[in-house]
């Protein structure tokens, strides 16, 4: 019997808007933040093991590409946290009594994300900023920062996974209401945790594929160096993430690896298309690394990587749903849409973009002459 | 009595949120005036051609990104973090009633962080139009996202019309919404002043850091001239009960603000004094003082505006004990032990009083007071008796404005005060002795 007490009682409010479309925008978002993530956090470790294979090997071209990546960080990182309030406000609306109580549990590990993030991000400035003058350094200070910023993402699993198991949370705070705790017994919890981070590399591989694209034009023999060096990083990760995912699979508990498995459909079809999609990735990769012209092939690979992503995103909603659908039922949940405000939001939003795609756009554009 | 609460010995959470979000006012506010200091003065530079300022820029916007976006945009989720665990239901109510508004908000943040980078990384790459242009996105942005949380924060005081319509707009443009704006607007400036000062004075060309801390000295003198007008016309519109406050209704409260405004006036007289008039003999040391001083009133003037709102934490709708106002009666009736979720006492009697009384203070007290430390309840009920102390719950409201009646059953109650009183009965005892 499931003990429903401990769970705080819905916000009176209603909702300020139709729950598909807090669900869309949360999902939405979330996977700009993964994106961005993805790069500062495996752009971090590829830096810092392309520096190590750099001195190693004594290769320029290593050192040119942890320059290309260096310039890369602090920015990926400030659209890290950008992007990453959105789902959180989104989060939070939707399932905060939730979440909120998972995050009193853990209140000390959860705060101590933002003294974390500022040392990390201090760390990739420092590591972008003082790239020549690091010189043997450069190798600890990257890798440091985004060993820091990859302890974050253990704290957020932690208490994304804790806020989907109320059952536990009664036994937690009895033992200690001061906020230390964290949910290291959930089986799930480590290759779940795993499967994000090496997925991080790969979507790092492919950006430094991307860096290397760019450089052809300047640089042929750097960029078709950094299309197949990208391509090992995209490559190796990829293969051992499929691993990982089939331990987290198993690691589920049974009806919630079984609805992936033909029990539920929607489910069931992202599973395929992700599967599907990543094995063609991964042929249009191999194609795409020795060609003569590997543009083409390469976007086609990316295109099929991000139909993954999204479609990884997509079940690990399901899942979400899964593990919550004893204990909320969303036909009950009120709404009272307020359309005016979503109106502006989303004519902001737009308005927004497009400033922001202006911005872009000028300081890429040819240098002008003062 | 909804969510679990969070323990947190000796400082207590108001003081934890005090905290973060005073260091994050004060980086955040000059995030914004900053920014306007940055295209003004690079706009002057152009038209005085005087390519010193511009490298004078450079360096400042250094110093200003590594500031704002790192150190102000984390500290600013970490705000958000913290009053997510210290009072959860009111930042649900929060998200509840403005997620359009805090979305809003975000739009205007993601513009500000973009247009900030791209302004830093662009100064010898774009032409000074489009820079200049960038600078002013930036600025504009950052003071939207002011102009939108300043509108949530407000709220929190002066609800309005939304108490009744419960509608979005009017718990946006609700009584403090432009006095707060207008006051905060000015401050932004000043501290954009008050930054400036510092980087100023470590320029090492003798002629351009005399301009440049003459010129800051003007940023924050020019402020000072809104800020009493904003004052007075924030003052009018917040509730008697507030007022009160401020006017003596607590000593401490009323000192704090005395403080802010003495310190004020002494940056107001010494930015004339010594940047403005002495330009040359301003050195680093004292631009860090000023900065401190600056902070100190920051901090003054947060806290009284976290004051004033008691004993709500939004205004008439929840107290600050996290009840709904709506609550309060029913608890009164059927007891806050058995409508609390996160408790294993369910009912005070004889046999666990001071279980139950433990818990009662946990539910009811603890969202401002420590036990021992930061507004101990130790101290403050040193020397009472325990039907005084009976009285003192019952008249609550009365006998304190600011606090919360006492909302829970008579069992309850005594037992509160059973508990109380032995806090400090053990140490008495041994004194009588």
């Amino acid at each position: 019997m499931i003990d429903q007490t401990m769970i705080p009682d819905i916000d009176p409010i209603a909702l300020p808007a139709p729950i598909w479309l807090l669900k869309f925008l949360l999902l939405l978002t979330f996977t700009l933040h993964i994106l961005a993530m993805n790069v500062a956090v495996g752009g971090g470790f590829v830096a810092a093991f392309t520096e190590y294979f750099g001195r190693k090997k004594k290769s320029q071209n290593h050192f040119e590409l942890s320059r290309g990546i260096a310039k890369m960080l602090p920015p990926f990182t400030a659209f890290t946290i950008t992007l990453g309030v959105a789902p959180l406000l989104f989060l939070q609306v939707l399932y905060g009594q939730f979440f909120y109580t998972s995050t009193i549990l853990m209140a000390w590990p959860w705060l101590s994300v933002i003294v974390i993030f500022i040392l990390a991000y201090y760390g990739y400035y420092i590591f972008s900023f003082r790239w020549e003058k690091l010189n043997g350094k450069r190798f600890w200070a990257v890798l440091i920062s985004a060993t820091m910023l990859a302890t974050i993402g253990l704290i957020y699993v932690n208490n994304i996974v804790l806020m989907l198991t109320p059952d536990k949370w009664k036994a937690m705070y009895f033992a200690n209401p001061h906020g230390t705790h964290m949910n290291f017994d959930d089986a799930t919890l480590i290759p779940r945790y795993l499967h994000y981070i090496i997925s991080a590399l790969a979507v790092a591989g492919v950006v430094v594929i991307m860096w290397g694209m760019r450089k052809l034009k300047s640089d042929e023999q750097l960029g078709k160096w950094a299309i197949r060096y990208g391509a090992w990083w995209f490559l190796i990760p990829t293969f051992i993430n499929i691993g990982v995912g089939v331990w987290w699979l198993i690691a589920l508990p049974r009806e919630f690896m079984l609805m992936f498995m033909g029990g539920n459909q929607l489910a069931t079809g992202y599973f395929l298309v992700g599967l599907a999609s990543i094995f063609v990735c991964i042929m249009l990769m191999f194609v795409g690394m020795n060609a003569s012209k590997p543009i083409g092939k390469i976007m086609a690979a990316k295109l099929f990587f991000l139909i993954t992503i999204v479609t990884m995103i997509l079940m690990r909603h399901e899942l979400r749903e899964a593990y919550l659908k004893p204990y909320i039922n969303w036909d009950a949940v009120q709404t009272e849409p307020q359309w005016g405000v979503i109106i502006i939001f989303a004519l902001l939003l737009v308005g927004g973009l497009i400033t922001v795609i202006w911005m872009l756009k000028k300081s890429f554009g040819k240098p002008a002459i003062n | 009595m909804n969510y679990p609460f969070w323990d947190i010995p000796f400082i207590g959470g108001g003081m934890l949120i005090g905290f973060v979000a005073i260091i994050h006012t004060f980086v955040a506010q000059f995030a914004i005036g900053g920014g306007l200091f940055l295209v003004l003065t690079e706009r002057k530079a152009y038209r005085e051609n005087n390519p010193k300022i511009i490298d004078y820029l450079k360096i400042h916007s250094k110093f200003f990104i590594l500031l704002t976006l790192v150190f102000g945009a984390l500290t600013g989720v970490a705000i958000w973090f913290t009053i997510g665990l210290v009072t959860p239901m009111a930042t649900s109510s929060l998200i509840h009633i403005f997620v359009w508004g805090w979305a809003i908000e975000w739009v205007f943040f993601f513009i500000e962080i973009a247009a900030a980078m791209i302004y830093y990384y662009t100064w010898d790459k774009l032409d000074r139009k489009t820079h200049i242009a960038i600078g002013w996105i930036y600025f504009i942005a950052a003071w939207m996202s002011l102009f939108v949380i300043n509108g949530i924060l407000t709220f929190m005081l002066t609800p309005g019309d939304w108490l009744q319509t419960k509608s979005f707009w009017d718990g946006f443009f609700n009584p403090t919404m432009l006095p707060s704006l207008v006051i905060r607007t000015a401050v932004t400036i000043a501290l954009a002043g008050l930054y400036a000062l510092l980087t100023s004075s470590f320029m090492k060309d003798d002629e351009l850091r005399t301009t440049m801390i003459k010129y800051s000295s003007k940023w924050i003198l020019v402020p000072f001239f809104v800020l009493p007008f904003g004052g007075l016309w924030y003052v009018l519109s917040i509730p008697t009960l507030s007022f009160d406050i401020i006017a003596g209704g607590a000593p401490a409260i009323t000192i704090f603000v005395a403080l802010g405004v003495f310190f004020s006036v002494i940056i107001f007289i010494f930015a004339y004094f010594l940047p403005y008039r002495v330009p040359h003999r301003f050195s680093a040391a004292l631009a860090f003082m000023f900065l401190m001083l600056g902070l100190f009133v920051m901090g003054v003037s947060e806290m009284v505006r976290e004051a004033i709102r008691k004993p709500y934490i939004i205004y008439d709708y929840m107290y600050s004990n996290n009840v709904f106002k709506t609550e309060a009666d029913k608890f009164k009736t059927a007891g806050i032990l058995p409508s609390s979720k996160w408790t294993h006492v369910k009912s005070a009697d004889d046999a666990n009083i001071m279980k139950a009384g433990e818990q009662v203070f946990k539910l009811q007290c603890q969202s401002c007071h420590t036990v021992q430390g930061y507004n101990g309840i130790k101290i403050l009920t040193k020397g009472w008796q325990e039907p005084f102390i009976e009285n003192q719950i019952e008249h609550l409201n009365q006998l304190k404005g600011f606090m919360p009646p006492f909302m829970g059953s008579e069992s309850e109650k005594k037992a509160l005060a059973k508990w109380l009183y032995e806090l400090n009965k053990t140490e008495q005892i041994i004194r009588n002795q």
